[in-house]
């Protein structure tokens, strides 16, 4: 059997979890993890499936943190295609307009709340990145639930119009690329203005 | 009239009032493993307690850290009277849903 006393999970695992815990529960809960990791999880599975464990834990923690995020990041997208599937216009440049603030706004919002719960820039931009990816997927689901339901010509037509049905699929994936830029800036006004105000509060 | 709990809550409320002093995230998490019966993710935990204590159920402190937990501290939960005042009226509304019926059910006794 082997023994935990001294084994340590993941670096990089544990890095992650300790950057998106909230200031104040940083050192207890990824103690907690640890402790059960290294007296529970290791003796009994090994230190191979002990590593996964701690992976799936950590993930669980990374999912909590994003799924709202991505629902109303998501949201955002399908009611944007919904739109244009089923009130064509040729002058999509109102739409446009508001979906990029609107998604802007919420990669902001993200990216701040995480780095401001946390005290930690890089939370903001890992919590960021992750949510549009998750957001990603549910977009891709939900604009296909839409073709499913709704695939008349005048539909397909309309979609063809707006960009086509393969944009609808690949556009939220790119969402990526902002959420660095967009995560990187609010990340580090949330981090900042954290630190900033605990020690206001501390003096 | 009390906080409205749900069953994780209750599961989670119930494990801090069995551990008594030993009340801290990890014993929490094994408690509520064993009594569900099932594995639940340390992070589900430690949302329900985070979410507790900001609506007054439950109150932490810190406590010292040991050699297995590389120094970091526990945290030690204990019930607040509001969390007592919930957990009582969660069980009085399910003892008041099953009044008169007996338990457990079985199809033909009374049961179409």
């Amino acid at each position: 059997m082997t023994t935990g006393g001294d084994a340590r999970p993941p670096r990089w695992a544990e890095g992650v979890l300790r950057s998106m815990l909230a200031s104040e529960h940083r050192d207890n809960v990824s103690g907690d993890l640890l402790e059960e990791y290294r007296t529970t999880i290791v003796p009994a599975r090994g230190p191979s499936a002990a590593d996964r464990w701690y992976r799936r834990q950590v993930a669980g923690f990374v999912w909590r943190a994003t799924w709202p995020w991505a629902l109303l990041f998501s949201g955002a997208f399908v009611v944007r295609q919904a739109f244009d599937f089923f009130v064509p216009t040729h002058d999509f440049y109102f739409r446009s307009l508001l979906t990029t603030y609107t998604a802007v706004a919420l990669l902001a919002a993200t990216s701040l709340w995480s780095a401001w719960r946390s005290g930690s820039f890089v939370a903001g931009v890992l919590v960021t990145v992750v949510m549009t990816q998750i957001a990603a997927v549910l977009s891709v689901l939900g604009v296909s639930l839409l073709l499913a339901i709704w695939h008349d010509s005048a539909t397909m037509k309309a979609a063809a119009d707006s960009g086509g049905v393969a944009e609808a699929y690949v556009l939220p994936f790119m969402a990526v690329i902002p959420a660095l830029i967009v995560g990187t800036v609010a990340g580090a006004i949330g981090s900042v203005s954290r630190r900033l105000f605990s020690a206001g509060t501390a003096r | 009239m009390a906080e409205v709990l749900g069953a994780f809550e209750q599961a989670v409320l119930l494990a801090v009032v069995r551990l008594r002093d030993g009340a801290y995230g990890r014993a929490i998490l094994k408690e509520v493993q064993s009594r569900l019966d099932r594995d639940v993710a340390a992070g589900a935990v430690h949302a329900t307690l985070e979410r507790l204590e900001r609506k007054g159920l439950v109150a932490s402190r810190l406590g010292s850290g040991t050699p297995v937990r590389a120094g970091r501290p526990r945290r030690y939960y204990r019930l607040q009277p509001a969390g007592i005042r919930a957990l009582n009226e969660a069980r009085e509304a399910v003892d008041t849903l099953w009044a008169g019926l007996k338990w457990p059910l079985i199809k033909g006794r009374g049961i179409a």
